[in-house]
């Protein structure tokens, strides 16, 4: 019995030692990061799928592989098929560096692409230490300008433009437009908001009222009707809407309720007109006449060429869901990390990748209307607005019937219009 | 010997995962740092709930004090880690002194709301003073380990060996205390503290002292939270905290010590166990999106249905049933 | 002075909201000594319910008598299935404190993964049955809505009819009864269980109604992870505290005092104090007046 365990063991002893050779002596990938093989890309991403924050954003991961999947239909990147690992980090910071490290160790993803919220991304990049290990922290979902800073994060890049930079944009456009106009802002109490306050300042932007809001407590009863008996008291004429849309849906509809009527005008994160739609139908046309920020062209815009491409292949890949502006903006990250993947070459590495952004990324195609500001010292990416005012079915049409675009920067620069054309879309949609 | 000994056999473990965090791969040093963390937060809701029978449910407002603290002072003061851990678990305790006391004539219900409305008004404090960084968060860096640990150690080895020292010294520390004249007053409090109050013992300062030190636990906690993700912010403090935590307590056994790393232990594991499960299969995006939810709620209400004194204490009573026989 | 009116009218109306869901809290604690966080879950339930139920039928009015017929249905299925195993399998002492609100926690998130695995975690939208405009004085919108009304006569009838249920009735005697002390209940012939069962029925219609009337009376929108609810819960049970938890119209008036306490803050001082203003309400009512503005001190028990 006992001779015959011990030829047992012997025998699976040296079976295992013979694979743990052979396996150590299998040719390495040759010097190549992990997440890349000959005919793959791993990509990750961490966002909110359940929870607080995710109506909304959860369609982004969706969005993104609708359109990476149209890429590998047709031949992938350089011969590599793209595949995307979503985690739920439910906008919880801890669940997010713990999804990160995930990704990173176990799934061992080649790139981070789309992370969203600033405390999660600012809690990734510290504790995974993504500049250290030289991982790539693609376009990420969040207005902090300090993403921006190639010095403190060298391997971040950021796709939108910053909250300050749409609050100098938007004071630029008050002054220009409603500057004998009384004034009032409503704005979400925390760095979002406060980052507006001082765009404003810049701009010399004073309001008459100001109404700050505990962010969450816009979905508590009383508020927004709070808000516009203050408003109707003061008897403002502007209303600027600088939090997100949930606070967007009350104003609006406790207005409507109070018969008081003002010139709306919306920051971007909370004037999308199909988060209000997704929330409810009835309040689409209480846009009707509002002002709104956007650096996309509007989903609704059939017209261009980057919606025509998106809006198709968005819809044979989730035919239930309705085409909006986070899936646009879910389809232009990918569509930047192909291209940016594309351009990198063959020989696909981190640190290949990161150089090839800051020096193509400004000149890659993609369906922004304003420039990109990708270089060595910055990692910004889109860099201005263009204004539009809302038709009764919630479109977004810009002011003077063609896209007027307005850049500056996160600092003191001033607001200039762009003469920046943006370029052919790559046939198909598919980047060279 | 370990029984009559337990500092060797605290420092047996001590050493056992010192080995460990060399074999096993940087994941799960990070996720072994987590559940250091957790048992030191499970353990202070043992002691405050198991012990002294007081129901909190806002416990993550404790941590969120103690990560500030540390952050604050390393900030603005420079001061070195060890003393900012020191620091959180001050400052936490101060605001469980004050919590205690403003608890001490509630019960039940009352309580635990109370401890409920608490975790959801603290992060709108944060928001309020730009002193706490805001939504976006503080960072909270405790620097590299000592180069004298060599050129491979690395970050989250180092955060696993403070987070499992901390622990370590924390149980053994809890430990003594719950045997102490201290326990067994909160022992008696909670079993009928008019029974209590009669033997002489002053049932309102020890339901305060009970919240003290709990609440400088969970401050410890808090600052070695931070410690892993290097930063604070309130939304690294979120009422699903408060929720695991006292979910963890129950599912450790609530009146006692023994199975608080089971507790922890399930905190980390089942949320990657059931995302991996849930990978295999092939679902619609709706169902793949809530399946994790669903997992870990069944088996949340299965174990609190049928193991609702926990593991430890199940095993000690079918062990004393057997005994008996 | 007109901004001083509207204030009152929108912090009654806020208060009509919380009561709603402090009548159901009250409900339940009172039929079973449990502080049930599933409430709100169960109200959501109920609430899609409501929603399938007005696409089905396209009517509003037929839709909630049915979904509180469901809702208390649902809540009746909880309290036996999960409560009876829960007390049954419990021991005394801290357990006994802390595993019930587990429990309820568990339960809440099973609630929300099921509803986010049937119908998404998108929102999905409930028209209002009366108008949102406010009623118009002379030039004046005030802030009264036929919607407003609307809610503040279903507390109203809430409170009227379970009020004369639990006084009136001999079921409400054996509610109360055995709620208070089981042993003895039993002991005087009454079901304890089958009992519980119909307290829980009960909250459930209320939550159910609670839950449809806040989601209209909102935006109209309502998703798995619904932010409306989570505060709803909260601040209902803050609602129910400050009216004592024993009493049905000291919910109500708890409510209230609440809603216009927020009201004044917002407009008058900053809406940003919201949150920590509430907490603090909720402990100066503790610390105070703990029994609640309507509640009995209760008694020594020997």
């Amino acid at each position: 019995m006992i001779r015959t365990n011990r030829r047992k063991l012997a025998l699976t002893s040296a079976v295992l030692a013979v694979a743990a050779m052979t396996a150590s002596s299998l040719p390495a990938q040759a010097a190549s990061d992990p997440g890349v093989t000959s005919t793959s890309i791993k990509l990750g991403i961490t966002v909110p799928m359940t929870g607080i924050a995710s109506p909304g954003y959860n369609k982004i991961p969706g969005a993104m592989k609708a359109y990476f999947d149209y890429v590998n239909a047709n031949g992938g990147v350089n011969g590599r098929k793209i595949t995307l690992v979503v985690k739920d980090d439910q906008y919880i910071p801890t669940t997010a560096v713990a999804k990160a490290n995930e990704l990173i160790l176990k799934d061992k993803v080649f790139a981070l692409v789309g992370t969203l919220g600033t405390a999660s991304t600012k809690a990734i990049s510290a504790s995974t230490q993504l500049a250290k290990r030289g991982i790539p922290s693609l376009f990420v979902n969040t207005g902090f300008s300090g993403f921006a800073d190639s010095k403190a994060y060298p391997t971040t890049f950021s796709i939108l433009p910053s909250y300050q930079m749409e609050a100098k944009i938007m004071g630029k456009f008050l002054k220009d437009k409603y500057a004998d106009k009384k004034l009032a802002l409503i704005y979400q109490d925390d760095d979002f908001g406060r980052d507006a306050l001082a765009g404003f300042k810049q701009a010399g932007i004073t309001f008459t009222t100001a109404i700050p809001y505990a962010s969450g407590s816009q979905s508590l009863p009383a508020t927004g009707a709070g808000w516009i008996s203050k408003l109707k008291a003061a008897g403002t004429e502007v209303t600027v809407l600088f939090g997100v849309s949930s606070a967007s849906t009350a104003a609006l509809a406790n207005a409507y309720a109070a018969g008081y009527k003002t010139q709306w005008v919306l920051g971007s994160v909370g004037g999308d007109a199909t988060t209000i739609a997704a929330t409810n139908k009835a309040y689409v046309p209480l846009l009707y006449g509002a002002k709104g920020f956007s650096f996309a062209p509007a989903p609704s815009d059939s017209a261009d060429e980057y919606i025509k491409l998106f809006q198709s292949i968005y819809a044979s890949a989730q035919p239930t869901q309705t085409f909006d502006n986070n899936v646009v903006a879910g389809m232009s990250n990918a569509f930047l990390a192909v291209q940016a993947l594309q351009a990198t070459g063959s020989n696909l590495t981190r640190a290949g990748l990161i150089k090839t952004i800051e020096t193509k990324g400004a000149t890659f195609a993609n369906p922004f209307l304003t420039p990109l500001g990708y270089s060595a010292t910055s990692h910004v990416g889109a860099t201005g607005y263009w204004i539009g005012t809302y038709d009764p079915t919630g479109a977004l049409k810009p002011d003077g019937g063609k896209y007027t675009v307005y850049t500056t920067d996160s600092g003191n620069g001033p607001v200039v219009e762009s003469s920046y054309k943006r370029p052919a879309m790559p046939a198909k949609g598919l980047p060279n | 010997m370990l029984k009559k000994h337990p500092l060797v056999g605290f420092a047996l473990f001590g050493v056992v995962l010192f080995l460990l965090s060399n074999r096993v791969d940087e994941l799960r040093v990070f996720q072994g740092a987590t559940v250091a963390i957790y048992v030191i937060a499970i353990a202070s809701i043992i002691l405050l709930t198991g012990y002294s029978g007081q129901v909190s449910l806002g416990h993550g407002a404790l941590l969120a004090i103690g990560g500030y603290a540390a952050a604050l002072a390393r900030i603005h003061w420079g001061a070195p880690v060890w003393l900012t851990f020191c620091i959180a678990v001050l400052a936490a305790a101060l605001g469980g002194y004050l919590l205690g006391l403003a608890a001490a004539r509630l019960s039940g219900p009352y309580l635990a709301g109370t401890t409920l409305a608490l975790a959801i008004g603290l992060p709108s404090i944060a928001n309020q003073f730009p002193l706490f960084g805001g939504e976006q968060g503080l960072l909270y860096d405790i620097g590299m380990p000592p180069a004298s640990l060599g050129e491979d150690f690395t970050q989250y080895k180092w955060y696993f060996w403070i987070s499992s020292l901390a622990a370590l010294i924390s149980i053994y520390w809890l430990r003594n205390v719950m045997n102490s004249r201290y326990g067994r007053n909160w022992k008696a409090v909670r079993g009928n503290d008019v029974a209590a109050e009669l033997a002489g013992i002053n049932v309102g300062r020890n339901k305060v002292l009970a919240f003290t030190v709990s609440a400088g636990l969970a401050g410890l906690a808090g600052a070695l939270l931070a410690m892993t993700i290097s930063t604070v912010s309130p939304g690294a403090f979120p009422l699903a905290l408060s929720f695991s935590l006292a979910t963890g307590a129950v599912l450790s056994g609530v009146t006692t010590l023994g199975g608080v790393m089971i507790g922890a232990v399930t905190l980390v594991a089942i949320p990657e166990i059931v995302d991996t499960v849930v990978h295999r299969f092939e679902t619609s995006e709706n169902i793949a999106n809530n399946l994790p939810g669903l997992l870990v709620s069944t088996l949340l209400i299965l174990t609190v249905l049928f193991v609702p004194n926990g593991p430890v204490e199940q095993m000690r009573a079918r062990h004393e049933k057997r005994a008996k026989r | 002075m007109i901004q001083f009116f509207n204030m009152l009218l929108i912090g009654i109306g806020a208060g009509s909201i919380y009561a709603l869901m402090a009548i159901a809290m009250v409900l339940v604690w009172r039929s079973t000594r449990v502080i049930n966080f599933a409430q709100a879950g169960m109200a959501l339930l109920s609430t899609y319910i409501g929603f399938e139920l007005v696409q089905k039928t396209g009517n509003f009015w037929i839709a909630l008598p049915l979904a509180m017929v469901l809702g208390a249905l649902f809540s009746a299925l909880v309290e036996i299935l999960l409560i009876r195993t829960l007390i049954k399998h419990s021991t005394s002492g801290p357990v006994a404190g802390i595993v019930p609100i587990i429990a309820t926690l568990g339960l809440l998130g099973l609630i929300r993964a099921c509803i986010g695995m049937i119908w998404g975690n998108q929102d999905i939208q409930i028209q209002p049955p009366l108008s949102k405009v406010g009623f118009k004085i002379g030039e004046e919108t005030i802030a009264l809505s036929p919607m407003n009304l609307l809610v503040l006569l279903a507390v109203l009838g809430m409170v009227v009819i379970l009020g004369f249920i639990f006084q009136k009735t001999s079921l409400g005697l054996s509610l109360r009864a055995s709620a208070y002390s089981p042993e003895i209940a039993q002991l005087a012939g009454i079901r304890v269980g089958a009992i519980r069962t119909i307290g829980w029925a009960i909250a459930g219609a209320a939550g159910a109604a609670a839950g449809l009337l806040q989601t209209v009376n909102g935006t109209g929108a309502v998703s798995p992870d619904s932010l409306e609810f989570s505060l709803l819960l909260t601040f209902g049970f803050i609602a129910a505290v400050i009216g004592g938890l024993e009493s049905l119209p000291g919910a109500v008036l708890g409510a209230v005092v609440l809603g216009l306490v927020l009201a004044v803050v917002q407009i008058y001082i900053s809406g940003t104090l919201v949150f920590i203003v509430a907490f603090a309400l909720l402990l100066l009512v503790l610390l105070v007046r703990p029994q609640g503005f309507i509640g009995v001190k209760a008694g020594r028990r020997a």
